[in-house]
């Protein structure tokens, strides 16, 4: 298993759109994939887990996965979150 | 003429069309025990309803690329996402498999996750509430065999008038602009989502009905008139043919303001009037140039005071001139002074007062506090540099005030002289007349001003003794009233003898009506808020100043604001219409 930190930096924060963003992208890997917030984890393929986090900008996400391509899994979720979902 | 509805006008226009009743609610839920052998057929009907959603909520997200765009379009990713959600079916389907009927355990587990979201104390989560509910009212109609509701049904011929309890932003971005004409809801008000929606598309609406929902049905003929805020069901053959004229007298005052920021501010009998803007602020100046305006004939400068932890400095109130001086390159800035009560200034010690609008506020304030005001009296002669400036002083009663000030001024060009800053010293002085007192003086006052300028909103005030801020008086404050038409008349006709210009600035002159009567009573000059600025010249251009003048007189002398309103109004439905008029009043 492995893990990564990142911060949100979109200015709208993780709302819908990127919820359904992350939970596409989750959805391409088998490895089992969970994002934290503090105390609160939750399956990065389910859209009502990653909006029960509520994580606006400049929150700080632990991104965890585990299976055989649990580190491209960790690299692509990364790379969204870092690309700010396409907004400013 | 059939039953009218009132509500709210959300955004203006007439149109005739049959009335589509778009149910968007939570249907009930019967409750119902399916024995064990049933369960594998529940749990399949589950999962076709799930599919039948999901292929609609792609119809939608298409139809919405189509009219809103895919920022709109994605919240149907995002619906689709949610049905797939093993974490919400993975519940539905263990709630079958417990003997419940597919219907109740979705509303069950809806209801679960809608209050885990609307119990956060984070407003995002919150909003995600509404998403839910409007999938579980999808899934929950298609399982109980309800008819679609969707505004998707409509086909592209369709005159329809949507009637609805509310729009939500789902339902909003699917609206077919071919097929939708008009829009009516029980709910909402002027700033709900809908008729900010409404009125960026423009398709006229109507909010706040209350109850047309149950009052109309499907396929009934109906009419909207969203520009008097109206819902006219059932409506006779005669008044049909009288809204069928107005909505396409309407419709052309609208195409025709569209192109009205090009056009020059020329009466019909060929006279010049000058029309610039009202700023509050010096954001978005730029728009306000591209409208139209001639410069500008109010720039307010309370943002740079109020609700402040400081006083500003000096360097920055020039910059914030400069913004607007540079938006109108070599047209008029007409600037005003501070315009406070000593208890808005963020330095502190001033007390509150029982009677403010009669108290220690504007130029006397100002006069009082001359360190303070020399601030912004350097600030507005070094701004000269960068455009045609002019200072307004305002709530002035007596030409003492304007001497006192013009101290002030030459006292802060030999400071920023002795600084070597750059400046003007020659900047025109005018003031605001928005009392009796200096309405009644205005010849006075020509040996220290180079012009005036009519506050109208003040001036009203003043002399009614109307608390303009008291809803309880709103019906009291008649800008139409004979008192302040011949305050205003006599200003403009002792400005006209000393040979000083005299505009007026304030919310009148944005009215058609009240803009009409100023017309006739003489004023060549208007300063109206930007949203005016084409309904304004619309009129200017269809008007003759011969009718106005008479239509003016005949206002003078009015026993009261009702009858020289009625009297404008003729003499206006007279020269443009009476479409034209209702459509210019109802923009207004």
């Amino acid at each position: 298993m492995i893990e990564r930190m990142v911060a949100v930096q979109n200015a709208h924060g993780i709302h819908a759109r990127p919820a359904a963003e992350i939970v596409k992208v989750a959805a391409r890997f088998s490895s089992q994939i969970t994002l934290a917030r503090d105390a609160l984890e939750v399956n990065a393929k389910s859209i009502m887990g990653v909006m029960m986090l509520a994580a606006e900008c400049g929150a700080q996400l632990r991104i965890r996965a585990d299976g055989p391509d649990a580190s491209d899994a960790i690299e692509a979720i990364a790379a969204l979150i870092a690309s700010r979902f396409g907004e400013s | 003429m059939g039953t009218p509805l009132h509500g709210v006008s959300a955004s203006p226009g007439i149109v005739v069309g049959t009335a589509q009743i778009l149910r968007w609610e939570v249907p009930e839920v019967p409750v119902r025990v399916i024995p064990d052998e049933a369960v594998p057929a529940e749990l399949a009907r589950l999962h076709a309803a799930i599919a039948a959603a999901v292929d609609r909520l792609q119809q939608c997200k298409a139809r919405a690329q189509q009219n809103a765009g895919p920022a709109e379009a994605a919240i149907f990713d995002v619906q689709v996402a949610v049905l797939g959600d093993e974490a919400l079916t993975g519940g539905i389907e263990a709630l079958i498999r417990q003997n419940l009927g597919a219907e109740k355990a979705v509303e069950l587990v809806f209801l679960e996750w809608r209050e885990r979201f609307t119990r956060s104390t984070n407003p995002l989560m919150r909003e995600r509430a509404g998403d839910l509910v409007d999938i579980e009212i999808r899934l929950l109609s298609i399982l109980l065999g309800l008819p679609d509701g969707d505004p998707i049904a409509a086909g592209p011929d369709a005159e329809t008038i949507l009637v609805t309890h509310d729009l939500t932003p789902s339902l909003t971005v699917q609206l077919d602009r071919a097929s939708i004409r008009g829009i009516a809801t029980d709910a909402g008000t002027r700033t709900s989502h809908v008729a900010i929606l409404a009125r960026s598309l423009g398709i006229p609406a109507v909010v706040g009905l209350i109850d047309a929902t149950s009052r109309v049905q499907t396929g009934d003929r109906v009419i909207l008139d969203a520009t008097n805020g109206e819902l006219v069901l059932r409506p006779t053959a005669a008044t049909l043919a009288r809204f069928a004229e107005r909505a396409q007298e309407e419709a052309a005052v609208r195409s025709e303001l569209a192109s009205m920021t090009t056009a020059e501010a020329v009466t019909a009998d060929g006279v010049r009037i000058t029309l610039r803007a009202n700023v509050d602020l010096p954001d978005g100046v730029e728009r306000l140039a591209a409208s139209g305006a001639e410069g500008v004939g109010l720039m307010r400068t309370e943002f740079l005071v109020v609700g402040r932890t400081a006083m500003p400095s000096e360097d920055e109130q020039v910059e914030a001139y400069r913004a607007v001086l540079e938006a109108f390159p070599g047209q008029p800035v007409v600037i005003r002074t501070y315009d406070v009560g000593g208890d808005k200034l963020p330095v502190g010690g001033f007390p509150h007062e029982p009677n403010p609008f009669l108290g220690w506020r504007a130029i006397r304030m100002c006069l009082d506090e001359p360190a303070l005001f020399s601030v912004q009296l350097r600030a507005l002669l070094r701004a000269a540099v960068h455009g045609d400036v002019r200072i307004m002083l305002p709530l002035v009663v007596g030409v003492d005030e304007v001497r006192q000030t013009r101290y002030l001024l030459r006292e802060a060009a030999a400071e920023l002289a002795r600084r070597g800053v750059a400046h003007r010293a020659d900047v025109p002085v005018g003031i605001m007349v928005e009392t009796p007192a200096a309405a009644l003086t205005t010849a006075r006052f020509a040996e220290a001003v180079d012009f005036f300028s009519i506050g109208t909103n003040d001036l009203v005030q003043y002399t009614l003794a109307v608390d303009r801020g008291n809803a309880a008086l709103v019906t009291r404050f008649t800008p139409l009233h004979p008192a302040v038409l011949r305050l205003i008349d006599g200003t403009v006709r002792d400005a006209a003898a000393v040979g000083r210009e005299c505009s007026v600035c304030g919310e009148m002159a944005s009215q058609p009506l009240m803009a009409y009567a100023l017309l006739g009573l003489g004023v060549r000059t208007l300063s109206v808020s930007a949203a005016a600025i084409p309904v304004i010249k619309r009129l200017i251009r269809g008007v003759r100043l011969g009718a106005a003048s008479a239509a003016a007189q005949a206002a003078l002398v009015a026993p009261t604001a009702h009858e020289a309103e009625r009297g404008l109004r003729q003499s206006l439905s007279e020269a443009l219409g009476a479409g034209v008029t209702d459509g210019l009043l109802g923009l207004s």
